[in-house]
């Protein structure tokens, strides 16, 4: 009985939108659509549009992230690198460049 | 040249007259499917809109192959699945931020949706099946759409859709009876008396 009754039902539903009218969108269409196109077409709205991707996104991500790692890596060899060595010792001996450090500052001479 | 041919060539031309022609012309055409395909007259006429947009934009890039309702018809079901797919993901997004408890608002299913083209003795059973039509996979809801909503044969289905009549005949029939057996499992979990 159930089961008879469920078919029923199920072909009028099936058979619902037999004869639907065409749907239409609201008045002023065309006024709407030229106001958002004249928005679109501004800088700032490009601009956030191509920053909302997902890929520029994602690519600024990863090259925030290179920078750091690049960052990181290359402050590493740069500390190694200001240990001076031999030859330029000399060099700064022929020519008298002595660090000036805090100590010479307070022996200043009359 | 036909009076279409005509418009198209002035609208690669971005003539605002001719655009308005195209408009007014297939508004109805492109918002009806939109709808059928959406089920909320707000994202229906947002893609009508972008429909638009992306005929003045590309209309360049029309070749005269297919007719241009095809054409027009092919956009909007396109974006009409891609704003499908944009709202299944800020849902999915608004469900994984609900459970971390940064968005508690919970994620209510929408209500019953009533097509106003639908007769008055008929509202109640047509929104039962757009309820069962949101269900459909993607090409098996657009082919329903099209051909009871918008009236379309097989062959007009067929070069929207990009395949063949006997195709589109197997998408409808695949279609009906995923309908049917959705529409017989609802209708199962109630109460004989509700039917």
């Amino acid at each position: 009985m159930k089961d008879e009754l469920i078919e029923r039902k199920i072909d009028a539903v099936m058979h619902s939108l037999d004869g639907v009218e065409k749907a239409s969108p609201k008045p002023f269409l065309f006024t709407r659509l030229e106001a958002r196109m004249q928005n679109e077409r501004s800088v700032w709205y490009k601009l956030s549009a191509f920053v909302a991707k997902p890929m520029v996104a994602f690519a600024c991500i990863c090259l925030v992230l290179i920078i750091n790692a690049s960052v990181i890596l290359f402050s590493d060899t740069k500390s190694s690198s200001l240990t001076q060595t031999g030859p330029e010792l000399a060099t700064a001996d022929e020519y008298s460049q002595v660090s000036a450090t805090i100590y010479e500052f307070e022996n200043v001479k009359p | 040249m036909t009076e279409e041919t005509e418009l198209i060539e002035l609208l690669k031309q971005k003539d605002r007259a001719a655009f308005k022609n195209i408009v007014d012309t297939w508004q109805n055409m492109v918002y009806n499917t939109a709808l059928g395909i959406l089920q909320n007259a707000e994202d229906a006429e947002d893609v009508t809109q972008e429909t638009f947009i992306q005929v003045y934009e590309s209309v360049s890039s029309f070749k005269s192959e297919s007719k241009f309702s095809t054409w027009v018809y092919r956009i909007t079901v396109s974006k009409a699945m891609d704003h499908i797919r944009r709202k299944k993901r800020k849902k999915r997004f608004a469900f994984i931020q609900s459970l971390y408890g940064k968005n508690d608002a919970p994620v209510v299913d929408p209500p019953d949706f009533f097509h106003p083209g639908v007769s008055l003795e008929n509202k109640e059973n047509a929104a039962v099946l757009f309820k069962a039509i949101e269900h459909l996979p993607g090409n098996q809801k657009t082919a329903f759409v099209l051909n009871k909503i918008e009236g379309l044969s097989y062959i007009e289905i067929g070069s929207v859709l990009k395949v063949s009549d006997s195709a589109v005949d197997a998408l409808l029939q695949r279609a009906r009876a995923n309908l049917k057996k959705i529409l017989k499992e609802y209708y199962n979990s109630i109460n004989k008396e509700e039917l």
